[in-house]
Formats: structure tokens, C-alpha cells, sequence
């Protein structure tokens, strides 16, 4: 206690005076031990009280739902005139009354929104448990801590030059911290997990090209913007590439204000790494095969790119690839609609400036369809009409 | 159980919550049975309680910290800084190790924590979370009252016919989002607009913006604008994120386009390829954003422009400027609206460099030296008819439901080839932000007898925190955003998970604050 001033310590009794403290030194140690006591007592109210109401409403949650199950009365608002007893509840005419402590009676969590149980640690990372395979959870799932990925564990392809990357910004990476992006980048594309998403482009709302989102406001910056240098580059760019916009393979999706994007001569000597990228690239195309189920799927999204697409696809031999962007918990429920296509017209552009002369097919992936009904169905619509449209990509530059 | 007919002892007749689906009545077994004993008990019961949270929360706190020993004399108080535990059977304080003596002795068994009002249960030897009484727990420590009628700061967000209250009426016209489904997802940086993603992310988890969204305050399937309706973009980005099961980077395509489309010749500067600066962005936004929901006039700067729309409603408060005559004494007062308040650095980084060798400074003493300092200058007074020395004090008017404040982190060296500089003085900022002080009511009467009240009512929470690294013409911007209590950080298309202690020791560039009470 803080008044007494003979006392060594606080409630906590981890912060101590040493033996031969003065009176101020005691009370200034009890003092200090107390405010500590304090910090840890809120905390654990907090989290007691988080705990303890999910566990108290989980036990309503079943009672209700045994309940329900005993009575013959389909509506689902109807009060059911039962009178039910678990371990942990009671329920009687429409009220649910606890039955001992929740805390010790019931064991698991439901959601009380959906009535699955919530998977209470993290699939991956710090404190990861392996879930039980046998029990459907709900869709919240606790948030991953791992380094280089992010909350849902996924991570992206690393970036690098084709991939809408300047040098400048690939060396700053480096520097800021190289650890991050390396898991993603130390994997060969033909082992890369579903985790491992590349990036999705979207269509200019202007001139309804599919743009890598990377150079999207590049892009957007030409298009639309018609200011300064960029515009004039454009310009001298339409004309000089007017001819083969019509139905070339090679130049028909060339953002035109990309040329700012082409690594210097220098920067593929300079970053090895980034030759690296390009090459699981090449394998990606190669592992094409080993997704069959993927490839199945295409023609269900294929519709709608090709309404969009008249101009461009429907003159454009495609190559389809096999690899996907599901992340993990798409692939554990197998939501086949949500699986995703990735399409790009395989060619190889000659680089001007650049020695290595190579392929490079930029991986673009769509994200999925939004699986559940929206608000507003009418809007929904509109968007998956615009984000579906990014099935194609745009060719590296 | 309440039901039971009042008796005429008490003319409040207090009433358990009634029963909702999927959670239990009572606390706990033994909290159910003293609340069907009969009314009387309910009554007194409830009625302490509301007791004791007023004696822990308006009152001095040596008193709820003063608990009297059960045994042994009783002029030996107690004075402890750890919690005590309040009877709510009878006016006793008692001392966590008393609390079973008391139990013992008068049969009481239930008591109110002194620092968190938490219903402590001795048969169940253990915290309750009883729903009536979290209830008026939870709204005694929110507002500062247990009413919920109250007058509120924007009468015209809370606005709602009693129709649309009713639980029936909400359960049929609401679609529910998955459970997935939770507002956390990058955004992709599609070419230097990382400046543009943080202000996004802000806007995002923002709980203001995010209720107008998504209970169709701007409904995009049916706006009268234009095609490239930035406030529709926004619209459909919160339905992205708050509605569907994606956990991928969102491709913010028609912000961006929006956002190029947008003809603001002061943000002109802006629309370009290049790295631009956040805080103009957040502008830029928000002016944006007002012309498609507020009253289509131009929010001009500096002067009281009013009106309803979604974003007044959230970020603007009002400034008042008071300048006194040296000579005669006079003041005028100029009120302006504000959007955000700008914290220069330079100045005080200077003068504290000149003090001493501290390069850390706090927020609190950026808001000191602009909104409680006064400063001089000179200006013609109308009483006296010519130029005058005058005391200039700017203080806040009202106070916005969401604060923004800008770090100017930059200072223009002088020369013949000006150049801008960045400052990378770390700044502390605090979770919690008292804003009383800089207020106009800070030297009030009002302010100083009955400052509980008003303190609280000027109490925000640290929402989001938008940092920048790199120089000043190059760099890469990230957000903090708070959802419920879980930080989390934003990097363009990565979330990760957060610790408050990476949040604080940040480098803020710009910081938002939520009022806490809205009442």
C-alpha cells in the first residue's frame, strides 16, 4: 500500500526497494509497483471481457440453435416454447439464462454472426496452430504475423523491371529492407504457393485498355491527363506507333507513357536479382500444364472479357496460363468461382537499349469475382465488369 | 421479472435489457436471481450501480481509492492507487483482501471495480459481464452520462426517423457482409500514388466516412453527377472492402481516374505522374468529396463557409482569431473554418536547438506555441482609427469530429536557389489528445470548475497516422490505421499487423484524431 510508507513494494510486488531504501525510496518503489499492478489490471479486464462475453454468447448461441432444432415451427423468428438445458445455458421461452461460469463450461467461440467457430490462432507466423481439418470455421481468421507477409500470409511477386518497376525504386527496396521481399523471391515459380499473388490490372476508364496496375497512373497520366511533357511523348508516340495499334501483337497495348518505365542499359548489370524474376517468369509459362483444373475454369470468365475486349482480344492469340492468385483459404473451401485466370500473349519484344534481349510475359492476374451479394446488386455488377477486365494484361514493355 | 408491477416506494422503475437472440440474459446465475427477486431489488440495485459510477468517474478520485478496513477501527482508512472494490448491496469501499470479509460478514456479493466499473460476482469468483449493466457502464464512461437523449454535436448525423430505429426495419434492409469481410486490404501503388493510398487507407477506417458509405449515403448506382464521380469511386471502394471476401491489393482505378478527370485548377500541380505530397492529396479529396455531397458551393478557404455534407460533418472545425488593440484595448474576432491544422516545426525545432541538445519535441508543444501563445502584430483598429500594435490569439472555435493535423515537415532554406528541406525531428504524438487547452472555452470559468466534463467532451483518439520517409521531393509514404483497438500498417498493397509502440515512435507526417464522444 501506498500509504504506509514502511512498505517496500507495491500490489505487484515486482518493482522492490532495496533493504536499505529510505522512506521516499520505498514509497517512490511502491509507487511505481502500483501503477505497473494498474497497466496489467486493464489489460486483463479488457481481455477477460472480450473473452468472457464471446464465451457466454457462444453458450446462447447453441442453446438457441437447440432450440430452434426441437421445435416444429419453421419461421425463423418465432419464438420456439421449449425449454432446452445445455452444460452452459438454459434456454426458456425466448430467454437464455447462463449456467456456471462460461469461461470453464464452454470451451470454443462462435461467430455471431455466421455460428462457426472461430479459428482462434493464426494458420501461419508467430503463435501459428495447425486448425482442425475436420471443422468448417468461420471466415475470420486471426490476422498472420510473419515477416514478408502480410495479415492473410500472402505475399506478392517481387518486383522487378517489366514488372512496372524502375530501378530506382527496386535499389530503394533493397535498402529499406531486403528481408521482406526475399521469401517471395527465393521461390521458383513451378513450387510457388497459392499465397504468392502477382499483380492484376485494370481497364483506363477512358480509353478501356487493361493497364498493369503498376503503370496505371502512368498510364492514366497520358490518357486522361494531357498535360506537359507526358502528353507530347504520347502524342509523338501515338503517331509514331499509330499503324500497328489496329492489330499487331506486339505494340497494341504499349502504355504509351511507359517509355519513362524502361530500365536504363546499366540497371540489369547493376541487379542481378531482377533476371532472376524474369526467369520464373519463363518457368510460370512452363508450368502451365500442371494446373489443369485452373485452365478448365477459363471459359467461365472468358465471356465477359471478350465483350469488353472486342477491339483487342478477339484479334489477339492467347496464351493461357495456369497460374492462380487463390489465396490460402480459397483453396481450403476450393470456392471454384473464385479461382482466377491469368492470360497473357506470350511475345518477345525486341528492348532497345537493353542487352538482353528477352521475353518476358508480365504475370497479371484478375482478382476474383466478388463471391457474396452485395448492398447494392445493381453497383456490384458494374464493378466486376470493370475489374474482371483486367484478365489481360498488358504486354512488358 | 421486470414486469412486476411498480411499487409506490419507487417511482423509477428500473428495466432489465430485454432478451436479444445469440446472448445471454444475466451475467452470470447468481446476478440473475437478484434481479428477480423483486422490482425493489432491481431498483436499488441498479440504481447504486449508476451510484457508484458516477462517485468513480465525476468525483475526486481519492474518494473511490479510500476503502475502510471491515475489521479493526474504522477511522483507519485506506488510501490505495490499486483498485478497490465498491459493494453494491451497501455504501462500503473495501480492499481486494476485505472483499471476502465483507462478503462473510453482511452477505453481500457483488461489487463494482473502482478503476474500470466492472461487476465483480463472489459466488462466481469472478468478473460478470451482465448486459444491462454494461450497458449503462458503457455509456457512463463513453459520454460522461447515462442518458442517451442528449443534444449532439451534429444533430444531423444522428438524424433518423424512429421507423428506421426499429430492430425489424434494420434486420430486413440490411444485406450482412461475410464474416471475411472486414475493410483490411492494401492498395496497389499503380505508379508513385502511395501518396494517394494512405489518404485512401484514412478514409477508409474512418468510422464517420464509413458509416455514410455503407448505409448508402452516397449511392452510386444512382448519383446525379458526373460520369467520374469522385465521391461515387469512394462509394464503390468501401463496398470493395467492407463487402466482399477479397483479401488482394484493391486496384483503385477509378480514384485515380477520377482523380485525374477532377478539373481543380489549385490542385492542377498535383495531377501528374510524379510523387506528389499526401497532405495536398487529402485537399484535394475532400474538397472533392464536399462538392459531390455537400451544397456544390466551393469550400472557401478562410472563410465560415458552412454547410451539411459528409465531410464538413467530419473534418471541419472552426478557428477564431482574436486580435486586441494595444491601445484601446478592443477585440475583434474572426472565425474561420478549418479542414485541418497545419503544426509548423521550424520554428520550434530552432529554438529549441538553441535551449538545449533535446531534438524531440511533442505535439502538445507544436499546439502550444500556435493555439495558447499569442503573438504580435499590426493592423488598423477601427476604435482608434489608425495602425495599432495588436495581440494576436487564434484559438479553436469547434472542434471537429475528426481532427487531421499536418507535421510541416519541410522549411525552405533561403538563398538564391530556394530549396525545401525536410524535418525529421521526431515528434511525440499521444493515443489520447486532450484538446481542451487550445479551445476558446480553455480559460473559461466554465473550464476550470467544471473541467471533468468538459475534458472529456474534448477527449480524441489517435485514428490513423500517415508517415513518410525518404527526402523531401522523393520518398515513400505508409499508413497506421486503428480498427477497433488492432493497429495495423499499410504499405501500399501489404497490411501487416501493427504494435502500438511501432505507431507511436513513427514519424508523423499526418495524424487523425476521432472525437471519442460524439454526445
Amino acid at each position: 500500500m501506498s500509504s504506509e510508507g514502511g512498505a517496500k513494494t507495491g500490489k505487484a510486488g515486482v518493482i522492490v526497494a532495496p533493504d536499505d531504501a529510505t522512506v521516499m525510496d520505498n514509497l517512490a518503489h511502491s509507487v511505481l509497483d502500483d501503477v505497473l499492478y494498474n497497466i496489467v489490471h486493464d489489460l486483463l479486464i479488457k481481455v477477460h471481457r472480450d473473452e468472457k462475453m464471446a464465451r457466454g454468447n457462444t453458450a446462447a448461441i447453441k442453446v438457441e440453435k437447440l432450440a430452434s432444432d426441437a421445435s416444429e415451427s419453421s419461421a425463423p423468428d418465432a419464438k420456439p416454447d421449449v425449454r432446452i438445458e445445455t452444460e452452459a445455458a438454459i434456454y426458456d421461452d425466448g430467454k437464455v439464462t447462463l449456467k456456471g461460469n462460461p469461461l470453464k463450461t464452454t470451451k470454443e467461440i462462435l461467430c455471431p454472426r455466421c455460428h462457426l467457430p472461430r479459428l482462434l490462432h493464426p494458420t501461419d507466423g508467430k503463435g501459428a496452430r495447425k486448425p482442425d481439418p475436420s471443422v468448417i470455421y468461420c471466415k475470420k481468421h486471426p490476422y498472420i504475423e510473419k515477416p514478408g507477409f502480410d495479415i492473410y500470409g500472402q505475399t506478392w511477386v517481387a518486383p522487378g523491371p517489366g514488372r512496372g518497376k524502375k530501378k530506382k525504386d527496386i535499389e530503394q527496396k533493397k535498402l529499406d529492407g531486403d528481408a521482406a521481399n526475399s521469401p517471395a523471391a527465393e521461390l521458383t515459380a513451378k513450387d510457388r504457393p497459392p499465397n504468392v499473388l502477382s499483380y492484376p490490372s485494370a481497364t483506363c476508364s477512358k480509353c478501356k485498355r487493361c493497364i498493369l496496375v503498376t503503370r496505371l497512373n502512368n498510364h492514366m497520366g497520358s490518357c486522361i491527363g494531357n498535360s506537359g511533357r507526358n502528353a507530347s511523348r504520347a502524342a509523338a508516340q501515338k503517331i509514331s506507333n499509330g499503324g500497328s495499334n489496329g492489330g499487331s501483337q506486339n505494340n497494341d497495348n504499349t502504355p504509351p507513357g511507359s517509355q519513362k518505365g524502361t530500365p536504363l542499359p546499366t540497371s540489369r548489370a547493376a541487379s542481378p536479382r531482377k533476371r532472376d524474376g524474369d526467369e520464373f517468369d519463363e518457368d510460370a509459362d512452363e508450368s502451365d500444364p500442371t494446373n489443369p483444373k485452373k485452365k478448365k475454369l477459363k471459359p467461365a470468365s472468358l465471356p465477359k472479357k471478350v465483350i469488353l475486349k472486342t477491339k483487342n482480344a478477339t484479334t489477339k492469340k492467347e496464351k493461357v496460363k495456369g497460374s492462380s492468385m487463390l489465396n490460402v483459404e480459397q483453396k481450403i473451401d476450393d470456392v471454384v468461382k473464385n479461382s482466377t485466370v491469368q492470360v497473357a500473349p506470350k511475345k518477345s519484344t525486341p528492348k532497345g537499349p537493353s542487352p538482353a534481349k528477352k521475353a518476358k510475359p508480365s504475370m497479371v492476374a484478375k482478382p476474383p469475382l466478388p463471391s457474396l451479394a452485395s448492398k447494392k446488386g445493381g453497383k456490384r455488377d458494374r464493378d466486376v465488369e470493370s475489374e474482371s477486365s483486367g484478365t489481360l494484361s498488358s504486354p512488358p514493355q | 421479472m421486470a414486469a412486476q408491477p411498480a411499487t409506490p416506494a419507487s417511482p423509477v422503475n428500473f428495466k432489465i435489457k430485454s432478451p436479444q437472440v445469440g446472448k445471454p440474459l444475466y451475467g452470470c446465475e447468481h446476478l440473475q436471481r437478484l434481479f428477480n427477486q423483486d422490482q425493489a431489488t432491481t431498483n436499488t440495485s441498479i440504481s447504486h450501480f449508476k451510484q457508484i459510477l458516477r462517485r468513480i468517474l465525476d468525483v475526486s478520485p481519492v474518494l473511490k481509492q479510500t476503502a475502510k478496513p471491515v475489521e479493526g477501527p474504522p477511522n483507519e482508512v485506506a488510501v490505495t492507487l490499486t483498485p478497490t472494490y465498491h459493494c453494491l448491496q451497501c455504501p462500503s469501499i473495501v480492499t481486494e483482501e476485505d472483499r471476502a470479509k465483507h462478503g462473510t460478514k453482511k452477505a453481500h456479493r457483488f461489487y463494482v471495480d473502482s478503476r474500470s466499473g466492472a461487476l465483480y460476482c463472489q459466488m462466481c469468483d469472478d468478473l460478470v459481464w451482465d448486459s444491462t449493466l454494461e450497458d449503462l457502464r458503457l455509456r457512463k464512461f463513453g459520454t460522461g452520462t447515462f442518458s442517451s437523449n442528449r443534444k449532439r454535436k451534429h444533430d444531423e448525423l444522428f438524424a433518423s426517423d424512429p421507423m428506421k430505429e426499429n430492430a425489424q426495419y434494420i434486420s430486413t434492409h440490411t444485406t450482412m457482409g461475410s464474416c471475411k469481410a472486414n475493410g483490411l486490404r492494401g492498395i496497389y501503388n499503380a505508379g508513385a500514388t502511395c501518396y494517394q493510398n494512405v489518404v485512401l487507407q484514412s478514409f477508409l477506417h474512418n468510422p464517420v466516412l464509413r458509416n455514410y458509405y455503407l448505409s448508402d449515403g452516397h449511392q452510386s448506382g444512382n448519383c446525379p453527377n458526373t460520369p467520374h464521380c469522385l465521391s461515387c469511386a469512394m462509394d464503390d471502394m468501401f463496398q470493395d472492402f467492407y463487402a466482399t471476401e477479397n483479401t488482394n491489393g484493391y486496384t483503385a482505378a477509378n480514384i485515380l481516374s477520377g482523380f485525374w478527370i477532377s478539373e481543380k485548377k489549385a490542385f492542377e500541380n498535383l495531377v501528374t505522374t510524379k510523387e506528389q505530397d499526401a497532405h495536398e492529396f487529402f485537399q484535394f479529396l475532400a474538397e472533392e468529396l464536399h462538392e459531390r455531397n455537400g451544397d456544390g458551393k466551393k469550400p472557401e478557404s478562410g472563410s465560415e463557409h458552412k454547410c451539411n455534407c459528409i465531410i464538413h460533418q467530419t473534418f471541419y472545425g472552426k478557428l477564431q482569431t482574436t486580435t486586441t488593440c494595444m491601445h484601446c484595448q478592443s477585440d475583434t474576432n474572426q472565425v474561420q473554418s478549418f479542414l485541418d491544422l497545419s503544426l509548423p516545426l521550424e520554428n520550434l525545432t530552432q529554438k529549441k536547438g538553441k535551449k538545449a541538445k533535446a531534438q524531440s519535441m511533442t505535439l502538445q508543444e507544436c499546439l502550444d506555441e500556435e493555439y495558447t501563445k499569442p503573438d504580435k502584430c499590426e493592423y488598423r483598429c477601427h476604435n482608434c482609427q489608425s495602425n495599432q500594435q495588436a495581440r494576436r490569439k487564434t484559438s479553436i472555435k469547434r472542434l471537429p469530429n475528426v481532427l487531421s493535423i499536418q507535421m510541416k515537415r519541410f522549411e525552405f532554406k533561403q538563398g538564391r536557389n530556394e530549396r525545401a528541406a525536410k524535418i525529421d525531428t521526431p515528434v511525440q504524438f499521444p493515443l489520447q489528445l486532450n484538446m481542451l487547452p487550445y479551445t476558446n472555452r480553455a480559460d473559461t470559468r466554465e473550464a476550470k470548475e467544471n473541467n471533468n466534463e468538459l475534458e472529456r467532451s474534448c477527449t480524441y483518439d489517435l485514428l490513423s497516422v500517415i508517415v513518410h520517409v525518404g527526402e523531401i521531393d522523393t520518398g515513400h509514404y505508409t499508413a497506421y490505421c486503428r480498427v477497433g483497438d488492432n493497429w495495423f500498417a499499410f504499405n501500399d498493397h501489404k497490411v501487416e499487423v501493427a504494435q502500438i509502440s511501432d505507431v507511436l515512435s513513427a514519424r508523423a507526417y499526418l495524424l487523425f484524431y476521432i472525437i471519442r464522444s460524439l454526445a
